[in-house]
Formats: structure tokens, sequence, C-alpha cells
């Protein structure tokens, strides 16, 4: 991946965007000083290795299209390749925000009609059928006809399944909806995808139909408490939805119950994976290791809390340049410490990014760990 | 014949031409600009050798770049052509611990060294404040420095052999691991700071020096930044070599705390910051020195020992150039002007009139930098929407470059002259610049290297 080439537009045929103006806020953008610190850490850079795949270059890029250069698919490798992981953000010195700024010019490249087949497939797959997978099954398949017939309807605590945990680990939708089914949680009669996968690759629009969606749900339920398992979906329920919705991850939960849960200690050393959409961009740190030090010994990785690097499996790149998601999946597994029995994390994108990279030791989610200790 | 086609046939898919790709290659960290029509990413000798030899062939300008960390444009391709970005040269090849030295490629980052190095109880002094991104190669090419310049010099100091790639593509060594030699020119100082006008750097063989056993630092407050070039002065003429001697004036120090509350550092006037290194007992009798020099004219000093606390303050330091829009978000630091320096004992007179530069174009200012070899950091900052706000910038960094020259000074002490600075060569350097053209014309007579660059 290292030494693959940037496409060049007009030797691949470039569309031209639509005629409109790319517009975002001008001040996000100049921040940037064009020192460079965030060629020191962005996780893409490391594995792509251009100029164009760093933070520094995707400011420059966006800069050059505020200035008048005509959107292009040319900018696309660079823009569409960012894992929004934030790091660049932790450590920028002029205190600029390149997620934020990533995220608002790829809305502006949708609108100018300037996107990747794989964004592309991704929305459509939500629009459709309302996960990100394209899944046709129902949503709740992992639960018997006779566990959903005794779901309650109305319940102030609702579990976000989430289309990760829902279609590819519904074993963890299993465990942490057992979990949370002694404390009264729900779900919803009609859940769908987050629209995190829209919002992160620029379909705004698209995704207010989707958010609307799940708010009604919410209302019918009459939920005053979202908790979810998936870091994606956190960030953006949290975030992206209306301020009012209480949104906990489900380690945060874990923590608060801990008491109750009345877990047994195991003998095992783990390590544990900050998910990016978890820890940098909202700061829960604390409460996945409180979690796991009340089953096992934590042993760090090299890279944590506001430093860990990014899985690769975020911000669209998973499906979008799969090779290089892949790579950052590869060089965070160098960070795990040695004689760990498992890499511990709490979102499913993460886990299914770190096993894809094929290292020695187990990934699993946090619930399977407590399950475990609860077993 | 097809440039792009040939350059292919050297690098393969390690070429791009893509619009986007170039765009990113035609700025660094300064406001310099120029569009490449190609980027390459060698990553052997023998490539560099090939694709300068193709551009040598074919009249075509070669710009090599490192992190694109520099603040003169110096890796800006100001007259296009090929931009060779040596960053993926990045292997350690050798650390020879008998002959305290190592052999590196020119894109291994400072930080990567020194954390390789660390094990062995050795390091490389010259630390800019991008040390986590900045290469090597960019470090021989611009003589870089940074903080502990003052006791432990410069780049120049710790470069024994080069393995240069010349601009007809003929590889060549300029030196060896040897201490010493009295045999002929030494090439390999005329490399250093040529600003890849001369050749490029494929390879280096650098000297390493043993980590001190321990730091300690001083940090002292005065009434105004001249009385603490004063400080300095004294310092010195009292005997004493720290091997970092910093000034951070007060709105230097503002904007450090707004970047980081806890930092532990005075809450009023200008402030300097001594580190001295050592054994435990030389650093104590040093730090307690500089205390009793500076005491009779300082407004505080207080003392730093424990690791945690000089590392947040360094750390913090290496960023205050960028972090000035944590003050006020509508305003950016520009970077000209930035780099003067002037002999130790004109320091006060400098920043005496650094400061009135700024107050006549009526714009905030602030003054860091390696005060103790007499290198000031002036940061200007504006709106970078406002054009008025911009002319009066130009117009005061010249003032300050014709300032610091008058001064018998530099108008770069360790960022370079690119092309940002070229315009001061002939006042800085009179008669001397043109036996530095003759010498360009001699290596690069078709002037395909870094053209545009260092006045030549």
């Amino acid at each position: 991946m290292k030494n693959e080439e940037r496409k060049n537009g007009n030797e691949t045929g470039e569309k031209n965007s639509k005629e409109l103006p790319f517009e975002i806020d001008r001040r996000s953008v100049y921040k940037c000083v064009q020192c460079g610190t965030c060629r020191s850490v962005c996780p893409v850079f490391d594995a792509v290795g251009w100029e164009s795949a760093n933070t520094r270059g995707r400011m420059l890029i966006i800069k050059s299209l505020l200035e008048g250069r005509p959107p292009s698919e040319d900018v696309l490798p660079s823009l569409a390749s960012c894992t929004t992981c934030g790091i660049c953000a932790a450590k920028c010195p002029a205190g600029a925000n390149p997620p934020e700024v990533v995220e608002a010019a790829r809305a502006q490249l949708v609108k100018c009609g300037v996107t990747t087949e794989a964004q592309e497939n991704l929305k459509s797959a939500v629009i459709t059928y309302g996960n990100s997978f394209g899944e046709t099954k129902d949503r709740k398949h992992w639960l018997s006809e006779t566990e959903r017939s005794k779901l309650p309807e109305k319940s102030g605590y609702v579990y976000f399944v989430g289309c990760f945990d829902s279609y590819r680990y519904p074993e963890f939708a299993k465990k942490t909806f057992g979990i949370l089914q002694r404390f009264g949680v729900t779900l919803l009669p009609d859940e769908q995808c987050c629209a995190s996968p829209l919002l992160r690759t620029g379909f705004k629009e698209d995704a207010e139909k989707v958010m609307k969606h799940n708010l009604d749900q919410i209302k019918k339920v009459g939920a005053h408490t979202i908790i979810t398992s998936c870091a994606g979906c956190y960030t953006t329920l949290k975030n992206n939805y209306p301020e009012e919705l209480r949104v906990i991850s489900l380690p945060e939960f874990l923590a608060e119950h801990l008491e109750e849960l009345n877990l047994k200690k195991l003998d095992l050393t783990v390590t544990y994976h900050d998910p990016c959409h978890l820890g940098r961009h909202n700061k829960v740190y604390d409460a996945p290791r409180k979690v796991i030090q009340a089953i096992c010994t934590l042993k760090e990785m090299k890279n944590i809390k506001e430093n860990a690097r990014c899985c690769g499996g975020g911000g669209g790149v998973r499906i979008g340049y799969p090779d290089i998601s892949l790579e950052l999946a590869r060089n965070r597994l160098q960070d795990v410490p040695e004689s760990v029995d498992y890499i511990v994390t709490s979102c499913p994108l993460c886990v299914r990014n770190l096993r894809d990279a094929g290292g020695d030791i187990e990934v699993i989610d946090i619930v399977e760990l407590v399950a475990m200790a609860i077993e | 014949m097809d440039i792009t086609t040939e350059i292919r046939k050297i690098v393969g898919n390690r070429l791009s031409v893509s619009p986007s790709e170039l765009y990113c290659y035609s700025s660094d960290a300064s406001q310099v600009k120029g569009m490449p029509d190609y980027v390459v990413r060698p990553k052997s000798t023998d490539e560099v050798s090939r694709i300068v030899r193709l551009a040598y062939e074919n009249e075509i300008p070669v710009t090599a770049r490192g992190a694109g960390t520099g603040l003169a444009g110096g890796a800006v391709p100001v007259g296009g052509g090929i931009v060779l970005d040596m960053s993926g040269m990045n292997l350690i090849l050798e650390i020879d611990i008998d002959n305290i030295q190592v052999v590196v490629e020119p894109g291994v980052i400072q930080d990567a060294l020194n954390d390789a190095l660390k094990p062995y109880g050795f390091f490389f002094p010259p630390n800019p404040g991008s040390s986590a991104m900045c290469t090597l190669g960019g470090m021989i090419a611009y003589n870089a420095s940074g903080m502990r310049c003052v006791k432990y010099g410069t780049t120049r100091n710790y470069v024994r052999d080069l393995e240069v790639v010349l601009a007809d593509g003929a590889v060549i060594h300029t030196g060896s691991k040897m201490l010493k030699s009295a045999a002929g020119y030494d090439l390999t100082q005329l490399i250093i700071g040529s600003e890849g006008t001369l050749g490029i750097v494929t390879k280096a063989s650098l000297k390493i020096v043993p980590l001190p056993k321990t730091r300690k630092l001083v940090i002292a407050s005065f009434e105004n930044a001249e009385i603490a070039g004063q400080a300095v002065v004294k310092t010195f003429s009292n005997g004493v070599i720290p091997s970092a001697c910093e000034i951070l004036d007060r709105v230097s120090l503002q904007v450090l705390k707004r970047y980081d509350p806890n930092l532990v550092l005075p809450s009023e006037g200008d402030v300097l910051l001594f580190e001295v290194d050592g054994t435990d007992s030389s650093a104590r009798e040093a730090a307690e020195q500089i205390m009793k020099v500076c005491a009779p004219i300082a407004l505080s000093i207080s003392l730093a020992e424990s690791e945690k606390k000089m590392a947040d303050i360094w750390a913090a330091r290496k960023l205050v150039g960028a972090a000035v829009s944590r003050l006020d978000p509508t305003k950016s630091r520009i970077y000209v002007g930035e780099d003067v320096g002037v002999p130790i004992k004109q320091i006060p007179e400098l920043l005496k009139r650094v400061q009135e530069i700024a107050e006549k174009f009526d714009l905030p200012a602030m003054k860091y930098g390696h005060i103790g070899d007499g290198n000031l950091h002036l940061a200007l900052f504006i709106d970078v929407l406002n054009k008025d706000e911009w002319d009066r910038l130009n117009k005061a960094a010249d003032l300050v470059h014709r300032t610091a020259i008058e001064l018998g000074g530099t108008v770069s002490s360790e960022h370079g002259v690119g092309a940002a600075r070229a315009e001061y060569m002939k006042a800085q350097w009179g008669p001397a610049l043109e036996v530095m053209r003759a010498i360009k014309k001699t290596l690069d007579p078709k002037g395909i290297l870094n053209p545009g660059k260092l006045g030549l």
C-alpha cells in the first residue's frame, strides 16, 4: 500500500463536479498553519506515505477547493481516506479540528456530486435497508420470536444495538442485551442505522431522515436514556442527535453497575484498545478500564487514551480503502504488550478490523469479558 | 521523450502527477508557493541518482523535500519540475556505538533516531521544535539546530560523512568515519546548509554523544525582555554554559498557559528558561550560579528538577510557535521574520527594536527562542482574511531582517534562507555571495538543483 500510486485524475477519466460553490467555514480551515505536526501521528499517512494522505495535505486540498479549484474525483483518495480518528486534533498546536473540517468537506463534495462508489453503496444500503450492510433480515433476528414478543413496549432505557452487533456480531448483541435486560432495558421497535456512516461520509441530508426515524422510535418507547455498545453509534447519538437525549456507552453503564453485576475474578491478563470515537472524541477512558480491572489484570498498550492509534475501521475507510484500513489495524497490533490473553475493546468496528489484521492474540468485545465473569 | 514514462521506469508507482497530490507538495510551513510537475518518492540512492540524471539530461528542476516542515520555502519547487520526497528513505542503517556514530538514510525522523539511541545511553543533540516530524536530511540541508545548540552546537557539528547525489547523477562520499581529516576541502561542511542546491543527501554518518546523567531547569522572570536579555549576557560572561537558554516573552507565556493551564511557569514578566545538564553535582552547581547571577535583576527565580515538570515545559515550548490561535481564534501565526539572530551582546538591542517594529505596524507579537545563541523567534500574528494585516506583516518582517543584518547578525539562524529570505543574501554577504554563486555554477552548471533558493 505504501507504494501505491496516487491516482491521477486525468488518467482515470475523472468526472468533474457539478457547478456548485464549495462552501465551508474558512476560519476552521485557515487555522492550520501547515506546521506538519500531524505528520507524526496521522495513522493513514503512516500507512500510505504520500503527503495528501496526512492531515496537513487534506487541509491544503480543502483550502484549494475553497480558493476556487473545481472539486473533482482527484481529491477523493485524500479526503475519503481519513478515518476521522481525531489524533491530529488532539496534537494540533494551533487548535484546528481536522475531522470536523474533513466531514464538512465531504458534505460539500456530496453536494457537488463528487463521491466514491463505496460511499454511494453505503448510502444506498442505509437508505434502502436501514443498515449499513444492505441486510434484508430482521434486525432483531438474534432474538427468538418469543423473546421479541416479550420486549417491554415502554421503558426509560433503550439498548441501541447498531448495525454491527445486529448483523455481524449478534452474539455480542445477545450478551449485551442479556445483561441490560436485568435493568429493565428494552429495544426500539424498529431501530435503523444510527446514521454514523452517512454523517462521517458527507450525506448529511440523508442522515437527517434516518435520525428522525430513530428519534420517533425513541419517543414511542418513552426512553430518556440510550445505551449503546458501538463507539460509532455512541458518538453519533451523543453528538449529532438532540442534546436532551442521554446517551451512555456500554462500558459506562457496566462501570456504574459493577456491584449489581456481581462479577467473579478471572485469572487473565488483557490489554485494552481505546476506540477513537469512544476515547478521543468523547473522553470515555476510565469506565472500560474500571470494568476490566474489576475482572482481571489490565496491561496497557504502548499508546493509550488520547494517544491511542486508530484501528482503521472508522470514517468510511474500511469500506472505501480496505487495504489501508487493514494496514492501520496491523500497525495498531504492534502496540499490544507481551503476554496478554486477550485484546479487549468496546466497539464492534474495532473488533472486526483488529481481528481481520490477523494477530496471534484473540480480540474480544468488553461484553464478552464481562459475560465470562458472569458465567 | 515522455518524462512521466521515464520516471515510472525508475520508481514504478512511487510517482504522482495527480493535481491534488502536486498541490500538497506546493508548499511547506512557510508562505512560499510553487507547483511541482511530478512528485517522486525514491527508496534508494540508485533511484535518486537515476532520477537526477534524467532531470539533468532534460534540464528539469529537482527539489528535495523531507517532512516539509521548513519555514523558508526551501522544499517548495518554485521552478516546478520534480519534487523528491525523501521521507520514505527512513532506515537507520547502523548504530555504531564503538565509533560513537550512526549511519542513517535522510528520511529518518529526528525523534525516531533518539528513541533508537536511548537504550544505548546516547543521543543526537540538535533538536528543532519540529523534532517529532522533521527529517535528518532536512536538518542537514538547512543546518538545523534547536534549543540545545547553545551547548551542543548545530547539525553541522555532528556530520562525519555524507553520501551525495550530484547534479549529473554521480554519487560521492564527502567524508568517512574518521574523527578528523586533513586531506582536502571539507565537502561535508559545504553540503550542510546548502539547501539541496549543490547535491542531494542520500545517506549520512552522524556523531552521537552520551546522554547527560541529569538535567535541571532554572526558571526566571524579568520585568521586560530587555532585562532578560541582559541576564543572558551576564550569565555567559560569568562562565556558565547552560545546555539550553530560552526566552519566552509575556505573550508567549499567555499562549503556553492557554495551551496547558497546569504548566508551572511564572505568571508575570518575561521568562528565561536555563537548562543545565551533567552530573548531579555539576548541574546543581551551574544552576545555583545562574540563580545567583540573575537574582539581582529578576522578578522571580525557581528551579525545576522533576523530569515530568521539565518535559511538560519543553513539550509546550516546542509547540508555542503554532499555538497562538488558541489565544485568539481569529489570529494565525505567520512564519515571516521568525528566525533572525545577532551576537549575544546585541540581544537586548534586538529585543527592543523588534518590539518597536511590532508596535509601529500595530501587530501583536510573541518573542521567544534560543536567546542563548542569539537566535530570536519572532511570531507575528494576523487575521489571514485581512489583506491590510498581510501588508503590515510583510513590511514588519522586512524591517526585522534588515535590523538583524545591521546589528551584525543573520536573517536565518537555523531555519534557512530558501526563497523566503533569498532577497537578503546580498545585504548579509556582500561579495561572498559571488563566491557562493561560483560554487553553485561549478557543481550545478545547468542550475537544476532547487533553483530560486539562497539568492544564488
